[in-house]
């Protein structure tokens, strides 16, 4: 119940962002709580999809979303798993590669909530006080490259951005660095997205 | 210019190298590849082709990998030298958070031991989804197996983490056809010296390990050694914090135990 209204939430605020832009367009300027962008995601450990929608703040300086990612059980070979991030990228230089066309580096850090029943955010009563640490947060960091593209002739659409990343989990990470039997090439894997801007 | 090579590059070598896990989608995933199930099955079939002469052999316990990984490699290491033990009994604790890659990764440098290997699960091996990867990576919780006419016992005694109590039932069945063999060994995670088994139930485990003559009961979980010599001796081994690890010596109706730290 819990997931299927997070879930609803989510359509919800994709469905009155999209009507906020196009009055937001029409208009020429929007309201400070309308996002930017609507996104998707394949991969990088925060969902097989993940969707949501981003601000660029301070200048474009950084682009930072709220996702709903998930696995269905046919993937994860056990429960299906729901998970909400919080994902901050910083685009490092702007280049211009052509008409309407930018290419940037990018790098970037990601918060993950796993809201399922076989995780925790705080340590059960059954176990002494300490015994675990929480384990529904990760934190996955990553660096890649995205195309931006502006529809310049399209009503609808403002412009998109499509992007690369190599990234990884912070204890894989730290398995990776403090283990020379933990290869790097293990532990890092790619995903790939779009961002739509309204 | 110069990032955007170097992440291209790292992509293309990550397509060309692992396409196992090009694309992941959860650290909570459990799907163990093909090549990685029932890995307990598969050293028993192992452990039926290791020769023995005699009816004195060796075997080594290391036990609580957690995330010491080069530990682990060393003490594997030194096990592969050491002609005369003739299996391995890992303790439990194969992961720390139960993670698939921890599983991945512990069954990638058990890959090198040259002999066979057969696990208990621990406390930190049921979190998350651990508990089901463990079903398909290595089998049943509770198993035994015979070698050189002595039986081996593998418990599952986990309780806060499976919300279930051990199954003594099982574990009374197992050891219940003691007097065929030279001598039974039990192995189980957590010991009986520790508080997260019930009093009620290190009694229940003691009791029949006494009933059914067992000469030894092996356990990790502490992190620390402990040895307790009785009608039935319970020693537990050290994590792999340090490379240390036990070697047990079976002799015909008796059995020698030592410490090795590399």
């Amino acid at each position: 119940m819990k997931i299927k209204n997070i879930f609803i939430a989510f359509i919800v605020l994709l469905l009155t962002t999209n009507f906020y832009a196009q009055e937001a367009n029409l208009n020429k300027d929007k309201s400070w709580y309308v996002p930017d962008y609507v996104k998707a995601q394949f991969a990088g450990n925060i969902g097989v999809i993940s969707v949501g929608a981003g601000y660029q703040l301070f200048n474009k300086v950084l682009y930072t979303e709220l996702l709903y990612g998930f696995v269905p059980k046919s993937v994860s070979e056990a429960d299906e798993i729901h998970l909400i991030t919080i994902k901050n990228t910083f685009p490092i230089y702007r280049k211009k590669i052509g008409e309407n066309l930018t290419l940037t580096p990018i790098a970037g850090f990601a918060t993950t909530l796993d809201i399922g029943t076989t995780t925790f955010t705080s340590l059960p009563n059954r176990f002494p006080d300490g015994y675990y640490i929480p384990n529904a947060f990760h934190f996955t960091l990553y660096g890649g490259a995205m195309l931006h593209k502006d529809f310049v002739n399209s009503k609808a659409l403002k412009g998109a951005d499509f992007y690369f990343e190599v990234g990884t989990v912070e204890s894989y990470l730290w398995y990776a660095i403090t283990s020379s039997e933990v290869k790097f090439k293990d532990v890092f894997s790619l995903s790939v997205g779009v961002n739509v801007y309204l | 210019m110069k990032f955007l090579k170097i992440i291209v590059s790292i992509a293309i070598m990550l397509t060309l190298n692992s396409c196992d896990n090009l694309f992941e989608f959860s650290v909570y995933e459990a799907d163990v590849q093909t090549a990685q199930k029932n890995t307990t099955a598969k050293n028993l079939k192992l452990l039926e082709s290791v020769q023995v002469d005699s009816q004195d052999f060796k075997f080594a316990f290391i036990t609580d990998v957690h995330y010491f990984y080069n530990n682990l490699k060393i003490v594997v290491d030194d096990i592969n030298k050491r002609q005369d033990v003739l299996f391995v009994i890992f303790g439990g604790d194969i992961a720390d958070q139960a993670l698939l890659k921890e599983y991945e990764i512990f069954y990638d440098i058990m890959q090198t031991l040259k002999k066979p290997y057969f696990t208990v699960i621990g406390n930190h091996d049921y979190n998350a989804n651990g508990s089901a990867i463990y079903r398909e990576m290595f089998g049943d919780y509770n198993y035994s197996f015979v070698f050189n006419n002595n039986k081996f016992v593998l418990f599952d005694d986990i309780v806060l983490e499976s919300k279930k109590v051990p199954d003594f039932d099982w574990l009374s069945l197992a050891l219940s056809d003691n007097e065929q063999f030279d001598q039974v060994f039990s192995f189980a995670h957590i010991p009986t010296i520790s508080n997260d088994i019930t009093p009620e139930m290190q009694e229940t485990y003691k009791s029949l390990m006494v009933e059914n003559n067992v000469s030894l009961s092996v356990h990790g979980h502490t992190h620390s050694y402990s040895y307790e010599e009785g009608v039935v001796s319970y020693l537990v081994i050290p994590a792999l914090k340090d490379p240390e690890y036990g070697i047990i010596t079976v002799e015909n109706k008796t059995f020698n135990i030592e410490l090795i730290e590399l």
